[in-house]
């Protein structure tokens, strides 16, 4: 995969400034876990909520001002507009004060910033998403973006896990997911409770125990920084090789468009050359630096 | 090209003249530390003692606090407000160090997305270089490409030639800004032999040697060896003086400040010394002191290169200067193992 | 007394009494010392100890993992006793190599008064009352009282108040208390308008490199209070109002453990005199509380324990 041409998305600069956030009012807010929430939102220029688009795997930054600026993958997916979606983990300043915002309320929007998951590397093969936590707030965009258009794809596993049933990110989803015929989903938690009837253990494990075929797949992983570590090996033990082996990461990020300095990964920076990487690409680094 | 001479007497006059439409920004000492600072309008007492800055000229272009809009909040909603900075500048007496840092982190502030507030104080601002005459110990320009006294990153390059200065006019830009100058002549021959001269003898005054041959590769040999970063990083103490006052340091932190229902954005300069650099709320990669010191000599002379060709260090030595402990780049890079270390 | 330091210092490391050593090594510049943190026998001949041993080496004990021997100079080594009051270092971890120091040259006062950068001088010598300076073949001859740092002018401590080993003889306190007091004087002198305006103009040109916290031994939490986000004290901009602030509180959190060693003042890049601040809380504390920070071990922190009579005058 090689480093994408990002110059063609300056359309969506406010004013033509790289750092001048678009205003956007958010529309309904999903509660999804006690710390994770959905808010969807839209451009308050009707223009650019016509226009803009975006592609699975591109994040945004956005702004309460005031109060600072955080990355957030776009969740939603492009090939259903109307609104964005972005799912927000209450960890620190800037998503406590998301957290305290309500319908109406309006923020900042930076992007789409970012490369893009390979749609056409994934076409004609079988995909296997792997998830973990809010991990799958990503995943998300390109799983509908992939249903959105079945037919283009082979066989799809979906292999999710989260720390107990609560954290389950997009409930929903998942409801979804499973009464879907197409695609094979398999939840997992680190510890049930006692209304838990799906698999207990980590998911790099239980991707162990169902070892799907690496023939003409490709996997898509996105979680913690720990669980992604640990995932690699079993995928490779299963046969895949580390260009069919997807992931996209996460590091602390300020500009989000190459600049400012603190994402990299070697020589390689998250928010520009990345999130989406193929294990090949950050293998060297990966051990030592994530 | 025609060169042409100003006598070091008539410096005085020249800033005058060009300050009636531009600001004229000269090495100073005003605020108790020296730095490029606005010229008061008389003393051209720094060609006396002006070696070089400890605020270096990036501090023109990336200040070290700089507002990127500011926002309020009305009954309609949010109203956001830019405010560039489209002062018409000199910058005079820039090293050609300091020029060359400039030009090799302009790559980082026009590539994919143009930033548009560094990108209108380079195009508004006019750069004069001035040669050095007496470098300090701790400099080590010459083994990374730049000659202490003579450049081409500047619009118009000073030389040095005892009571006068030679002129050479680099950039167009250049060129029209001298234009008017009448206390400018031009140059002779000989003024050209007396530059030239001069300028082998300052480049020989560089004693700091650094050999850089193969480093990226030498570097990436070594990457993963816990033991020598941990010994290289035992003494740094975690400060940002070293990369703050990097010319060729270019990250930076963006926060916002609120006053009631108003507020601004900034940018400050950052550095990947400090520990918060890459904190995460669940964790961070950078926690142990070892690989954020392996991070500042990796960026610089591995990805950096990687990326863009050019290593990001221009020797102008106050990384070594201003260290606390006297860690010195040239002595790590000079003990980097040449071969790959035998696998434990 | 080099010869002496680098006998004790390698016997330590040979009868395994230590797994590291810390001490002062020639810098890369002239008349420059850095900290050496070695394992290896090899290194310690490296080691020196000269009239411009500058560094408080006592910051690295809270890193460097294991039994250290260190050497210790008299402000060094009580901040090695204020960590020891705070549990940050076990007493028994530490075997402290006391240097008594009759005071350091200040390069920065040599260079002004010779009009020469350092680089540009060949040779500084401290003998007795007198510092001989040599620039070009030129000698010039300084009294030592002009040439040295302002807190070693004043110095209580020249010998190590706590030590394993005494490298050389011990030297009395015969330095007059009220040396190096001048900018002190003049800042007190001043109305509380004209000291505003005077910190002002200093602060608006820090930077906020933390030059000053990261080698003040006394400056050991983990998440310094800059860092906290909820609540935010401080914007990580060098604003000269938050970096004021940032000076104000970092004092009143090192009260009672700073030991005025003066190496926030020489580390700062752009010639803050932070110095004026640490003396005047050092000046406080000793005269509020009679406290003197690192000299007593087994005293409890400073600010961790009161007397039933101080309740009444410092809780309002």
């Amino acid at each position: 995969m090689s480093v994408t041409d990002i110059c063609h998305r300056k359309k969506f600069l406010a004013q033509g400034n790289i750092y001048l956030p678009h205003i956007v009012v958010i529309d309904k807010i999903v509660e999804e876990t006690p710390s994770v929430r959905t808010f969807h939102f839209n451009f308050k220029d009707e223009k650019l909520r016509k226009r803009f688009t975006f592609e699975s795997g591109q994040f945004a930054e956005l702004s309460i001002f005031g109060v600072g600026e955080a990355t957030f993958c776009i969740s939603s997916s492009p090939t259903r507009n109307g609104h964005l979606e972005c799912a927000i983990n209450r960890v620190g300043l800037v998503t406590n004060a998301l957290h305290r915002l309500g319908v109406g309320a309006e923020i900042g929007f930076r992007g789409p910033y970012g490369n893009t998951f390979p749609l056409e590397l994934m076409q004609g093969k079988n995909l296997v998403f792997i998830g973990g936590g809010i991990g799958l707030a990503p995943l998300r965009s390109i799983i509908w973006n992939v249903l959105d258009n079945r037919d283009k794809y082979g066989k799809i596993d979906i292999i999710y896990g989260a720390r107990s049933p609560a954290d389950l990110c997009f409930k929903y989803e998942l409801a979804s997911w499973s009464q879907d015929k197409s695609v094979n989903l398999v939840t997992t938690v680190d510890k049930g409770d006692k209304n838990w009837t799906g698999k207990e253990g980590f998911v790099p494990t239980v991707l162990e125990q169902i070892a799907p075929s690496a023939k003409n797949a490709v996997a898509i992983v996105c979680g913690p920084p720990i669980m992604i570590r640990f995932t690699f090996p079993v995928l490779e033990k299963l046969g895949f090789i580390p260009e069919q082996m997807i992931t996209t990461l996460e590091k602390r990020m300020k500009c989000g468009i190459g600049k400012c300095g603190r994402c990299n990964i070697g020589n390689l920076y998250v928010c520009r050359d990345g999130p989406v990487f193929t294990y090949a690409q950050i293998r060297n680094f990966i051990s030592d630096e994530y | 090209m025609t060169t042409k001479k100003i006598s070091k007497k008539d410096i005085g006059k020249l800033l005058e003249g060009w300050s009636r439409e531009l600001t004229v920004f000269v090495p100073s000492k005003d605020k108790g530390v020296t730095e490029m600072a606005k010229w008061d309008g008389k003393d051209t007492g720094f060609l006396e003692w002006y070696r070089n800055t400890v605020i270096p000229a990036k501090s023109s272009f990336l200040p070290a606090m700089e507002k990127m809009f500011s926002f309020q909040k009305n009954n309609d909603g949010y109203h956001l407000e830019l405010s560039p900075d489209q002062q018409k500048r000199i910058v005079f007496g820039i090293r050609p160090c300091d020029a060359r840092a400039m030009v090799i982190i302009d790559k980082v502030f026009t590539d994919s997305y143009e930033d548009p507030y560094y990108v209108s104080k380079r195009k508004n601002t006019v750069l004069i270089g001035l040669s050095c005459t007496n470098p300090y110990d701790s400099c080590f320009c010459t083994s990374l490409g730049v000659k202490p006294a003579e450049s081409a990153d500047v619009d118009l390059m000073f030389t040095d030639i005892e009571d006068e200065f030679l002129i050479e006019e680099i950039t167009d830009k250049g060129k029209e800004l001298l234009a008017a100058a009448s206390v400018v002549k031009k140059a002779t021959k000989a003024d050209d032999a007396k530059a030239k001269t001069e300028k082998a003898a300052v480049s020989a005054m560089v004693i700091r040697k650094l050999d850089i041959e193969d480093i990226s590769e030498k570097l990436q040999a070594c990457f993963t060896d816990k033991d020598y970063w941990e010994k290289v990083a035992a003494k740094c103490v975690s400060c940002g003086v070293c990369t703050l006052l990097c010319p060729t340091c270019y990250c930076f932190d963006i926060c916002d400040e609120l006053s009631k229902k108003q507020g601004t954005r900034y940018r400050s300069w950052d550095s990947c010394g400090f520990s918060i650099y890459t904190q995460m709320p669940m964790e961070n990669p950078r926690e142990a002191k070892w690989r954020r010191v392996r991070q500042k000599v990796c960026h610089k002379y591995e990805f950096y290169p990687m990326n863009s060709e050019v290593i990001a260090c221009t020797g102008c030595g106050r990384c070594i200067r201003l260290c606390p402990v006297n860690w010195d780049i040239t002595q790590i890079l000079a003990s980097v193992p040449a071969e790959q270390p035998a696998k434990k | 007394m080099e010869q002496e330091l680098r006998k004790e210092a390698r016997k330590l490391l040979e009868e395994g009494k230590v797994d590291y050593i810390i001490g002062f090594a020639p810098g890369s510049l002239k008349f420059s010392t850095t900290p050496l943190i070695t394992e290896e026998k090899e290194e310690i001949a490296s080691l020196v100890i000269n009239s411009f041993v500058v560094n408080n080496l006592a910051k690295f004990l809270t890193e460097v993992p294991g039994r250290i021997g260190i050497v210790a100079k008299g402000c060094d080594s009580r901040s090695i006793v204020s960590l020891i009051q705070d549990n940050r270092i076990a007493r028994e971890n530490v075997i402290i190599i006391g240097v008594p120091c009759s005071g350091l040259i200040d390069i920065v006062k040599v260079e002004k008064l010779v009009g020469k950068d350092r680089d540009e001088i060949d040779d500084i010598a401290l003998q007795g009352e007198k510092v001989a300076v040599t620039v070009g073949g030129g000698k010039t001859e300084l009294p030592t009282k002009e040439a040295l740092f302002d807190n070693c002018l004043s110095c209580e401590f020249p010998t190590p108040q706590e030590y394993d080993i005494l490298i050389g003889e011990p030297i009395n306190a015969t330095c007059n208390r009220e040396l190096g007091q001048e900018k002190m004087k003049e800042l007190e002198g001043m109305t509380p308008e004209r000291r505003w305006e005077f910190w002002k103009h200093q602060f608006s040109r820090c930077i906020m490199c933390y030059a000053c916290r990261q080698v003040c031994p006394a400056c050991f939490c983990e998440q310094c209070f800059v860092e906290e986000t909820e609540p935010q004290w401080v914007l990580p901009v060098p604003k000269w109002q938050d970096n004021l602030i940032f000076q104000v509180i970092r004092n009143i959190h090192v009260a009672g453990r700073c030991t005025d060693c003066g190496e926030c003042e020489r580390v700062c890049p752009v010639n803050i005199p932070l110095r004026s601040l640490t003396k005047k809380m050092y000046g406080l504390v000793n005269e509020m509380l009679n406290y003197k920070a690192g000299t007593d071990k087994n005293a409890p922190p400073l600010m961790t324990a009161y007397e039933h009579e101080e309740a009444k005058d410092l809780i309002r």
